[in-house]
């Protein structure tokens, strides 16, 4: 379905992508998909493969599935449905929109594994606490945090599993918030516990089939891309920190994304630090 | 109570939206509770825990938005129309291209790419953040938020001095940069006049004064109450001396202040005379030495900081411009029924300065004056002295709630406290105007000084007004209305100080005051 198709075309570059939509692209089929959903500051594209693809303006990437442009999206010019192809190697086709990416920067979205948690810990314990999403108060919330910290601290796969399930979908927002908080808490244990992740690949499967079937598509992208260790790059920045004052500006930066999405993130992050800090010291030990 | 759903398949609204419809929608009467979620399978159980879950919700799949209400039944139909009004604006808004106010600074500079000046005015705690963020881009800072750290605050005008630019701030309420009047300001011309200052209020007096006087702003710094502390050093008052040194537009410099560190004066001393160009300093402190040398003329109010500016050489301070009959028939219509031999002030300011000059005006004629003010806050509760000034801006009074300038009603409280007191004799008043003050200071206090004066016992009001003709909530309009409600009304903060002295103080104070002798 085309919608109303602009009589002029417009190419806009592409500043910065992440591997991830990079690869996408450049192995996808000519045809991508289309036009999933627009808001005010991204669009969102269905890849015929059901993954998303986010385009924003200038700035960090906002997801790992993201795509910056050189300026502000001219969203105006979109709609739903709207097909999205190929054209060339390195030009996006969105109705009379070109989005020029062959020179664009690919970024690294994936995290390595870090030894030393204590900026990240330090600013989160010290760093401003804005209120998280209601939900995450509420008992069937409280019930998949506890399970998923001592899922975490013991390395109870079973446990860490089945308190993730109770998060995934749960809460408000387009990207619920307990799908944030599973991020947070993800994106940490990929970094200062990755041998948990990596060595159990019954997390990685439960979850993505949770993520599947219980969340809206855009977290489930956000969830699927974590199981597979990237994030975006706020998140990134927070991680690899390399000292308390560096951590607390990430940590803002984090802080001020969606109505919650940043604070519950942060508080997934707080919730596996502590967890990982008060693991008994033979769990430590694997560290 | 009544539950009604909207389902809209998917459908996509961003998290802001949905969490605004929501809280809307719960504070709308007889609506029990509002949920407005994507009907995850979580959610769904959510709701169902909630008893929220309807047939309609139940049948929604994760990326199909959900709205249910809770409310009595006359309330529900005409909620849920509320709901889809909501969600129909927000796209039309979208679809119609409404511009939408930035949330960050890259976002800000995107919007205006040769901005060259960052106001924040966010939660203390963040403002630091902000305030780096702002410089590294290259951007001057004026930083509105107060409970900014003094280590940040050191921090952050070390920074900006090492890249040139300046921070205005922490707590800098008052700003005149190119002419556009920034935070709470007077509308005054532009003119030839510099100003830097640690104080907004006390840049507002002197900005209004000369406003009446036809002189006008080119530049006015504000850079915070704790610049010319030792702890900061002074680095941004210095530095913006120098930007108003190297300003074409600026002939004469003010500084205006508290007392500040001695070594911190002495800096400024030397820079004014390193610049060259004429300059008043009023920097207010008990053992101030007013006069004039290497061109720096030294004042003791805020009042004589415009007069030196005004009348240069030929200027010399007077305690009151009505003539001394007027001042005298004024004072004996406001001590009528007053106890003979004196009585209390209270002081209930908004301005801090204005506070602080009052209290300086006050103590050598009528001895200690109880305040909450630094260098020596004394606790008010347990006062000693029978005269006291308030300022109701201070940090432990605008926890929670806005700044008196915009708020009335602690000093609304304060003013009918003070009416109970049978020893307070004389209430003393600031109403400040302008840009970002409250649309109508004299009609918030106007009733509540006419209930105090109607409890059947004499009491004073003296005050003054902060405002020009220009302010948008008309300087002539205000003062009527608050002679009206039985105020003397004088034209600086100063000379209503002084006026309180001589309406509490015996006879020999206003004697003195009007032959223009010393304490």
């Amino acid at each position: 379905m085309i919608g109303h198709a602009p009589r002029a075309s417009r190419i806009v570059g592409v500043s910065r992508l992440g591997d991830s939509a990079a690869r996408r692209l450049a192995a996808g089929p000519r045809v991508i998909g289309r036009v999933h959903s627009v808001f005010e500051r991204a669009v969102n594209l269905l890849g015929a493969d059901g993954r998303l693809l986010t385009l924003h303006g200038p700035g960090p990437l906002a997801a790992p599935f993201a795509v910056a442009l050189d300026e502000r999206l001219p969203w105006r010019e979109l709609e739903p449905g709207i097909p999205v192809h190929r054209e060339g190697r390195g030009r996006l086709v969105l109705g009379a929109l070109r989005l020029q990416y062959s020179a664009a920067q690919v970024v690294d979205t994936s995290i390595g594994a870090g030894s030393d948690p204590r900026a990240l810990a330090a600013a989160l314990a010290e760093g401003p606490r804005p209120p998280a999403a209601p939900s995450l108060a509420s008992g069937i919330a409280l019930e998949g945090r506890r399970r998923l910290a001592e899922g975490l601290r013991r390395r109870d796969t079973e446990r860490f599993v089945d308190g993730a399930r109770r998060l995934i979908g749960l809460g408000e927002g387009l990207t619920p918030a307990g799908d944030d908080l599973l991020v947070g808490s993800l994106a940490v244990a990929r970094r200062f516990r990755p041998d948990f992740v990596l060595e159990n690949p019954a997390i990685g499967q439960a979850l993505a089939n949770a993520a599947r079937e219980g969340t809206t598509l855009v977290a489930c992208e956000f969830l699927l891309e974590a199981l597979e260790g990237r994030f975006s790059e706020t998140v990134i920045a927070l991680l690899v920190a390399a000292d308390v004052p560096g951590a607390r500006v990430a940590l803002d930066d984090l802080l001020a994304l969606g109505a919650t999405s940043g604070a519950d993130t942060a508080a997934g992050m707080r919730l596996a630090v502590e967890a990982i800090e008060s693991a008994p010291l033979v769990a430590k030990a694997h560290r | 109570m009544a539950l009604l759903t909207l389902v809209r398949p998917s459908f996509y609204q961003d998290s802001v939206a949905l969490l605004a419809l929501a809280r809307e929608l719960r504070a709308r009467p007889d609506v029990a509770e509002a949920a407005a979620l994507m009907a995850t399978p979580a959610n769904r159980e959510l709701l169902a825990q909630a008893g929220l879950l309807t047939a309609e919700a139940a049948a929604a799949g994760p990326n199909d938005l959900v709205i249910v209400i809770d409310a009595a039944p006359t309330a529900a139909v005409p909620a849920r129309a509320r709901a889809e009004e909501l969600l129909s604006a927000r796209r039309a808004r979208r679809e119609h291209g409404g511009r939408h106010a930035p949330r960050t600074i890259d976002g800000a500079l995107r919007r205006m790419p040769d901005a060259d000046l960052a106001l924040i005015s966010v939660p203390g705690v963040w403002a630091a953040a902000e305030a780096r963020r702002a410089l590294a881009r290259g951007l001057h800072v004026m930083i509105w938020s107060d409970n900014v750290s003094i280590e940040d605050e050191v921090a952050l005008k070390q920074l900006a001095a090492r890249s040139g630019l300046l921070v205005l701030g922490p707590d800098c309420g008052t700003a005149y940069l190119g002419g556009i009047p920034l935070g709470f300001a007077n509308l005054v011309p532009r003119g030839r006049v510099g100003m830097v200052a640690a104080s907004g209020t006390g840049m507002q007096q002197v900005a209004a004064l000369l406003a009446a006087q036809g002189e006008g702003i080119s530049q006015a710094i504000g850079v915070g109450g704790r610049d010319m502390s030792l702890a900061v050093g002074g680095l941004m008052t210095l530095a913006a001396l120098d930007a108003l040194g190297a300003d074409a537009g600026t002939e004469i410099i003010a500084v205006i202040g508290k007392r500040g560190a001695p070594a911190v004066r002495r800096a400024i001393e030397t820079k004014l005379r390193a610049i060259g160009k004429p300059a008043v300093v009023a920097l207010l402190g008990a053992d101030i030495r007013t006069g004039t040398t290497h061109g720096i003329t030294t004042v003791a109010t805020l009042e004589d900081t415009c007069g030196a500016i005004v009348a240069g050489s030929r200027w010399s301070p007077r305690a009151f411009s009505l003539s001394p009959e007027d001042v005298r028939r004024q004072v004996e219509a406001a001590r009528r029924g007053l106890p003979p031999g004196g009585t209390a002030i209270r002081g209930l300011y908004a301005g801090g300065t204005l506070a602080h000059e009052a209290a300086l005006i006050l103590e050598p004629w009528l001895g200690p004056i109880d305040t909450n003010m630094a260098p020596r806050p004394q606790p008010l509760a347990s006062s000693r002295s029978r005269h006291q000034i308030v300022d109701l801006g201070a940090d432990e009074h605008t926890v929670s709630r806005a700044h008196p300038m915009l708020d009335p009603t602690l000093r609304l409280e304060a003013i009918a406290a003070a009416a109970r007191d049978d020893d307070v004799g004389v209430l003393l008043l600031d109403v400040v105007l302008g840009l970002g003050a409250a649309t109508d200071p004299a009609g918030d206090l106007a009733p509540a000084l006419e209930a105090a004066r109607g409890r059947g016992r004499a009491l004073a009001i003296v005050l003054s007004v902060i405002g020009t003709a220009a302010d948008p909530q008309g300087l002539a309009g205000q003062i009527a209305r608050l002679e009206r409600a039985g105020a003397w009304v004088l034209p600086s903060n100063a000379q209503a100080a002084r006026a309180a002295a001589c309406i509490a103080g015996p006879d020999r104070v206003m004697n003195a005051l009007l032959t223009e002798n010393s304490p």
